[in-house]
Formats: C-alpha cells, structure tokens, sequence
C-alpha cells in the first residue's frame, strides 16, 4: 500500500509534538523513522496506526482519504515496543486474536485460523510455542510472535514501534535480518522507529530522519551518509 | 551465631522475641477461643449437633444469611467493578471525593451504618416515603438485609481491583484495537479477564464479611423467625437464652460455612491463575 | 522511549465512547450517593432532630458518657497491643525464614472469615461461668465474660489482623539490607530497630493503627456478646447505641451515632491525606 502523509501536527496540551511534517511512502517500501527520543518519530508512527489523531493534516492510503478512519478500519499491523502480548493466552490464541475478533461473516472458520496460526509461527520460526504463555518466552521470542500477531490480520502496512529495543546486542542483529526477510516475503509496506542509526541504516530502503517534531532528511542509507542535509543529521548519524 | 532450631539461620536478632509474642497474642485471643469453640462441639457430638441444625428455624436463618450474602456481594462484584473502573480511568467531578468515601464502611461503626439506613429507608424514612407508594418496602424485609450487606460489602472489590486496573499497560489495550478488535470485546476478552484473579480475591473477602455480619443488619432486618432472621442474629437469641450447645452448634456451621466458602474461591482463584499462566 | 504523554493525549482507543462513559459516571455517583452519602448525612440529621441542646443532652447524660470513656479505654488498650504484635508478627515472618510461615500468615488472617458473633461466642464458652476455666477464674475474682477483659478480648479478635496486614507487605518489599547494614555497622537489635525498621515503617504503622483503632471503637457484633450490657460498666458506644435505639430515644442514639460518625470522618481524612502523601511507602495495593 501506498502511503501519504500530508502536513501533518500534533499538539499536545502546551507543546508541538510535530509541526506540519509531509512524506510519502511508496508501496512495498521498508521506511526507518530514525531520531532521537522526542524527536516525534513515534507520534508520528502513532499517527499512521490511527491510534492518534493529528491537530491537522491528512494521511492518504493508496490515495484515499484515511484520516477519519478508526484504528479498526485501518488493519495496519503494530508491533509495540514492549510487544504489548496477552499475559492470560496462549500464544496461539495470541496469534489466533485478530482473526477472532472478526464480525461473525468476516471470521474464518476455526479450522482455517488454525492452518493460518500455525503457518505464521512457522514463518517466525517458532512452529512448537503454540501452547505456551508469553510469560514462559524470552524476549527475542516475544518480539516474534508480536510480528506474526500483528501480521495475522493480513494487515495494509506493518508498523514497528522500537521493534528491538528492548533486546541485547545479539538478538538484536538476528531479528533484524528476520524482519528483512519477512518483509521481503510479504511486500508488506513497512514502517519502523528506532534511534539507533546502525539499524535504520542496515535494515531500511528509505530513512527518514527527525528531530525537534521536524522531518531533517529523507534518503536512501548511502545518501544520507554521503550528503547530510544538516549538521543534526551529520552528528546524528556520526554518532 | 543467631540461628533458632525453629528459623534457618539469620544474621538479624530478635527471631525468639517476636516469633514469641506472635504466637502468644494469637493464641490467647484467636486460636484458644475457636478451640474452645471446637472442643465444645465435639463434646455435644454431631448427632446432637446435627439434630440442632437440622431444625427449620435454624435452618432457615442460615439460609438467610448465606442467600443474602451471596447476592449482595455479586452485586457488589458488578458495582465494585464499575465503580473501581469509573475511579481509575474517567475524570469526573467529585472523584476524589467518592475515592475517599468508599472506605466510609470500614471506619463507620457497623451499628450506627444499621440505624442510618434504617432511618432512610424505613417507611417513614426519607427514600422509604418515595418508595413505598411503588408498592416497595426495604427496611424490614430480605431487601433491607441485602442493602445492609451491600453497604458493609462494597469497599473491598473496589479496593482490590482498583490498583490492578492502574497498572493495566495501556499498549496492550492499543494492541487489541489494532487487532481490529471493538472496545467492547477488548474489555471482554483482555481486560475482564486480567481482573478476575483481583475481583475473586475482592468478592471472597465481601462474602467473608457479609455471611457472618450482626451490627448493620439487626436494625433493618425486622427480625422475624423464618423470614428476616439471620444467623448471627439467633446466636446471640440462644445465648441469652443460656442455651450454649444450640449457639455452639450455629457457630460451628458458620465457620464451616465460610470456610467452605473461601476454599471454594480459593480453588477457582487457582484454577483461573494457572489458566493465565505466568502472570 | 515514549515521545507522548499518556496523561496529556486525548485517547479515543482506550476509553469507552463518550455516552457509555456518562451512564456508567452517573450510575455510580448517583449509588454512591444513595449507599454512602445519604446514610451519613441521616445519622446528623437524626441526632438534630429536636435541636442541639436535645442532641448534647443525649451526649452528656451519664450512662453516655460512660460509654465513651469505656470505648476509649477499651481502643487505648486495644490498638497498642496490636501495634505490637502487628510490629512483632511482621518482624517475625518478613525477616526470618522458618516452616510454616504461610501457615502463621493465613492464621492472623483468620478473624477476617469468622463472624464476630462467633468469636464473641467463642469467648463466651472459654471463659463463660460454664466453662473450667471460666468458672476457676471467677472463683479467683477474675471475671471475664460480661465484664471488661471480655470486651478487650473480643474487640482483640476481629481487630487482630489489621497492623500486621498493613506492615508485612510493606516490610517484605523493603528487604533486610538495611537492617544488615545496619547489623555490619555495629548496631544491636533494639537500636536497629528503633533507628532504621521503625523509620521506614511508621507511615504504614500509623495506616494500619488508624483502621484498628476505627474498627475498635465501632466493633458491635462481638462486643455485644460478651458485654452483658450492664450500663454504665459494661456498654460501649455502639452497645449505647442499640439500647438507646430500641428503647426509642432516637435523638439520644443518633446522638452518640453522630460522634462515631464525626470519628470516622477524621479517620478517613486522616487515611486520604496518607494515601496521597505517603502512597509509595504504604501497601496501598493491600488495603481494605
């Protein structure tokens, strides 16, 4: 899916979380918003989820209109930085969640959700944790059955917020190539946040830099290397 | 080296001392009582114990007390929920206020909760005069029992519930919305169940305390055999009527009662916690 | 990291829809009102009924003040004697292991799920004119049941729990580092216990000794079994009470209501203002 965002801000209360910011995302891309902590790459994330709305601006999705639209509507996949799993289920129910959520004519049978489980915990490389609870994971492994949750729902886009930060060094470097692939299986328009610059630029197509509530730069990895916009992004992607 | 036979070894001192006063004060003034209670039982035998219990009157009053408890605490298991709910998450005027009350029936006498309601709710009460024209009466009927025992009930689900639902992480209720869940079937599928161990905990000890309550209810009761008397209540009548083994025998299936009660919550609490899993 | 506020945000996902939000606000309030407000502002308008010089007499009469200064006594016995032991039981299983210990924890909990009828009536058959004991004692001019230790022993049983609840939860989180630094540093038990244990817990302790003392001032059920009801030597305020009441002298019941109630007030102002001052320091997660 083929995404747009138009001007948008956010304010919160007294302060500007994001002055109006514009980005296209082209379908099928995997874009890294990458800033320091309230530099609003999350608002923004929040922002394309509809779990938050915008003070102004628009957010078109294949074209269409997509501001007014609820979270519900929206079926983007999140990841949440602290996974956000169901302590009380199982990890199959976990997984099998968004599909039950359904209105009666839209679930799949239970067969069928089932066979679609149990396909996306082997795509994760996880086929035996069906019957465990999230508690009895280790965190590389929550973090992946986060990512086969959300893409249960056979979401437009998959948003990530801090996908792996929460997790050591090591870890961090296998998922990272378990995202890669998965995007690449998939063609799922992706959209991820991270302040760590090694990431952003190993993993993503495009990356956005921000700081300050402001887009600093938009460029291929190599690009922004080679030619930063500004003294932020320079010393930024130094560091 | 500070180790007793009783505890494992411990740098700190004071173990012999305060493990002493501990089991002096329980003893005198909790365990040696109930045993006394026990061993009078069992020196009547349960023939003759169930002979007492067995008849109608008792019978009926344990009934009474166990039926309107039962009830008042399920009500106050919805109410406390909502209220606990309301307290934490909306902003609303007088919050603060309502917060704090709601341990109003823990500081408040049981005795002066009875007359107040009474006085309210009497046909001559202020909410009595609006009512009884409906053709409904509470004081003095089953319902006035029930609205005592809701009153001395209702702090304690909210109270157990209510820093539960504090630290529910709002992500995982974002989660579920991106699942394309609907609100209402978040709050069935993920929140409700997150609160059950809490809310079972907050109804067991509502249900503890209403089974055995004397103070509120006495007033408003009316207290007739057979239909508003409740069993504490025949206690204290057989009691001054000196007769010791009937009241023994009551007590005696009061406290097997809420034992009954509070294993059987207890079973369901273990039940659903190994059903969440590590939580 | 967290770019937002959670408080500041205006959170359409995680909150009900507007008209669901009101109902459930009006519900509540409006029972709130009817359970608790109503029924507290009945026992002042009761006790006024006839006019404050009615309602002071009722106050002032001597078997009244009899029965105050009776449930002072009993709650300035009562509410040390548990603080002690809340402090001694506390100290006891949250900084030594030893068999049993869950055992001894659902022990002090036990009159929590007995009728304080029953325990009045426990009493009664231990220390009753019936019982050896009971009949020993009184042949020793001890009396018991219908008498003074009577009523201390029964407002005992259903306060028992209270400090003891309140501290070891709050004990158990604390740990025993400090006092084993304590300890490293040279001090002995007492003052280990007086300068570093009784400093972090007194807010806890005042928490608990607060609901004790509530509960020991208005204990009913229990008291009223054991107390015989002599006026003047054996009524408590709230024992006062029922025997005003069912003799119909309103004014001089809802009277004595009045002043418990008045107590219950202070006792929930004083409870707030430690719950939003001293939050992190009491074992709020526990409390009832």
């Amino acid at each position: 899916m083929f995404v747009e965002i138009e001007e948008i801000a956010k304010e919160f209360g007294t302060g500007r979380a994001l002055h109006p910011v514009s980005l296209s995302i082209p379908s099928g891309a995997l874009i890294a918003l990458l800033g320091p902590s309230g530099s609003g790459k999350t608002t923004l994330l929040r922002i394309l989820a509809g779990l938050e709305f915008p003070t102004s601006g628009r957010v078109l999705f294949d074209g269409r209109d997509a501001t007014g639209l609820s979270v519900q509507e929206r079926r983007a996949g999140f990841v949440f930085q602290h996974y956000a799993l169901f302590r009380h289920m199982t990890i199959f129910e976990n997984v099998a969640y968004g599909l039950r959520a359904r209105k009666r004519r839209e679930r799949p049978t239970e067969a069928e959700i089932g066979r679609r489980v149990n396909r996306l915990l082997e795509l994760i490389q996880l086929p035996d944790i069906g019957a465990r609870y999230p508690g009895q994971l280790s965190g590389g492994q929550r973090q992946r059955v986060a990512l086969a949750r959300a893409l249960a729902i056979e979401p437009r886009m998959l948003l990530l917020d801090e996908p792996f930060g929460a997790l050591d060094a090591r870890v961090r470097k296998e998922l990272r190539q378990g995202l890669r692939e998965i995007h690449d299986t998939t063609g799922l328009t992706t959209v991820f946040v991270t302040h760590d610059q090694d990431e952003a630029m190993e993993l993503a197509d495009l990356v956005v830099v921000m700081s300050m509530g402001r887009i600093e730069q938009v460029g291929r990895p190599a690009d922004i290397r080679a030619r930063p916009a500004s003294d932020f992004v320079r010393s930024f992607t130094a560091a | 080296m500070r180790a007793g036979y009783l505890s494992a070894p411990s740098p700190l001192p004071g173990f012999g001392l305060s493990f002493g006063i501990t089991i002096s004060i329980l003893s005198i003034t909790v365990l040696l009582p109930i045993a006394a209670l026990v061993g009078h039982g069992l020196g009547i035998g349960a023939a003759d114990l169930w002979e007492v219990i067995s008849a109608r009157r008792i019978r009926a009053a344990l009934a009474l007390s166990f039926r309107a408890a039962l009830a008042a605490s399920v009500f106050n298991l919805v109410f406390g929920l909502a209220l606990a709910w309301a307290l934490v998450r909306y902003r609303f005027w007088g919050r603060r206020l309502i917060d704090a009350a709601i341990d109003l029936p823990f500081a408040l006498p049981t005795a002066v909760a009875g007359i107040a309601l009474t006085a309210l709710y009497a046909p001559s009460g202020v909410f009595g005069q609006l009512l009884s024209p409906l053709g409904i009466q509470i004081a003095y009927t089953e319902t006035g029992i029930w609205l005592a025992l809701i009153f001395i009930g209702l702090p304690f689900v909210v109270r157990t519930v209510q820093p539960v639902i504090e630290e529910i992480d709002r992500e995982v209720e974002e989660a579920s919305a991106t699942l394309g869940a609907r609100r209402t079937y978040t709050l069935r599928r993920v929140i409700l169940p997150m609160l059950t161990p809490a809310l079972l905990t907050g109804f067991a000890l509502a249900l503890a305390r209403s089974f055995g309550e004397y103070g509120s209810v006495i007033f408003i009761a009316g207290n007739l055999p057979f239909q508003t008397e409740i069993a504490p209540l025949l206690i204290v009548i057989r009691l001054e009527e000196y007769n010791y083994d009937a009241a023994t025998a009551i007590g005696l299936a009061m406290l097997l009662i809420s034992f009954a009660m509070l294993l059987t919550i207890n079973a369901i609490q273990i039940w659903s916690r190994r059903r969440i899993g590590n939580v | 990291m967290s770019d937002t506020n959670l408080m500041t945000r205006p959170t359409p996902v995680t909150t009900e829809p507007r008209l669901a939000r009101h109902i459930l606000i009006g519900t509540v309030v409006t029972l709130i009102a009817a359970l608790l407000f109503a029924p507290l502002m009945a026992v002042f308008a009761e006790a006024l009924r006839q006019g404050w010089a009615a309602s002071f007499e009722g106050l002032t009469s001597p078997d009244a003040r009899a029965a105050m200064r009776l449930t002072l006594i009993v709650a300035a016995v009562v509410v040390p004697l548990n603080a002690v032991f809340g402090i001694a039981a506390a100290w006891a299983i949250t900084r030594f292991d030893f068999r049993g210990k869950a055992f001894l924890i659902t022990l002090i909990d036990l009159p929590f799920s007995v009728s304080p009828v029953v325990a009045g009536l426990a009493l009664v058959l231990l220390f009753g004119a019936n019982s050896w004991l009971g009949a020993w004692l009184i042949d020793h001019d001890l009396r018991i049941v219908f008498a003074f230790p009577g009523i201390l022993l029964a407002t005992l049983f259903v306060t028992f729990p209270f400090v003891a609840r309140e501290l070891i939860p709050v004990m158990m989180e604390q740990g025993r580092a400090e006092e084993e630094a304590a300890l490293t540093l040279g001090a002995g038990g007492w003052r280990i216990f007086f300068t570093v244990t009784l400093p972090n817990i007194r807010w806890a302790l005042l928490y608990g000794v607060l609901l004790c003392n509530a509960r020991a001032m208005g204990e009913f059920g229990a008291v009223a079994v054991v107390s015989g009801k002599i006026r003047g030597e054996t009524t408590t305020m709230p024992i006062m009470i029922e025997m005003l009441y069912n003799e119909y002298l309103s004014v001089a019941a809802f009277s004595l209501a009045a002043a418990l109630a008045l107590l219950a007030l202070v006792t929930l102002l004083l409870k707030s203002l430690l719950e939003w001052r001293y939050a992190d320091l009491l074992a709020i997660t526990r409390r009832h």
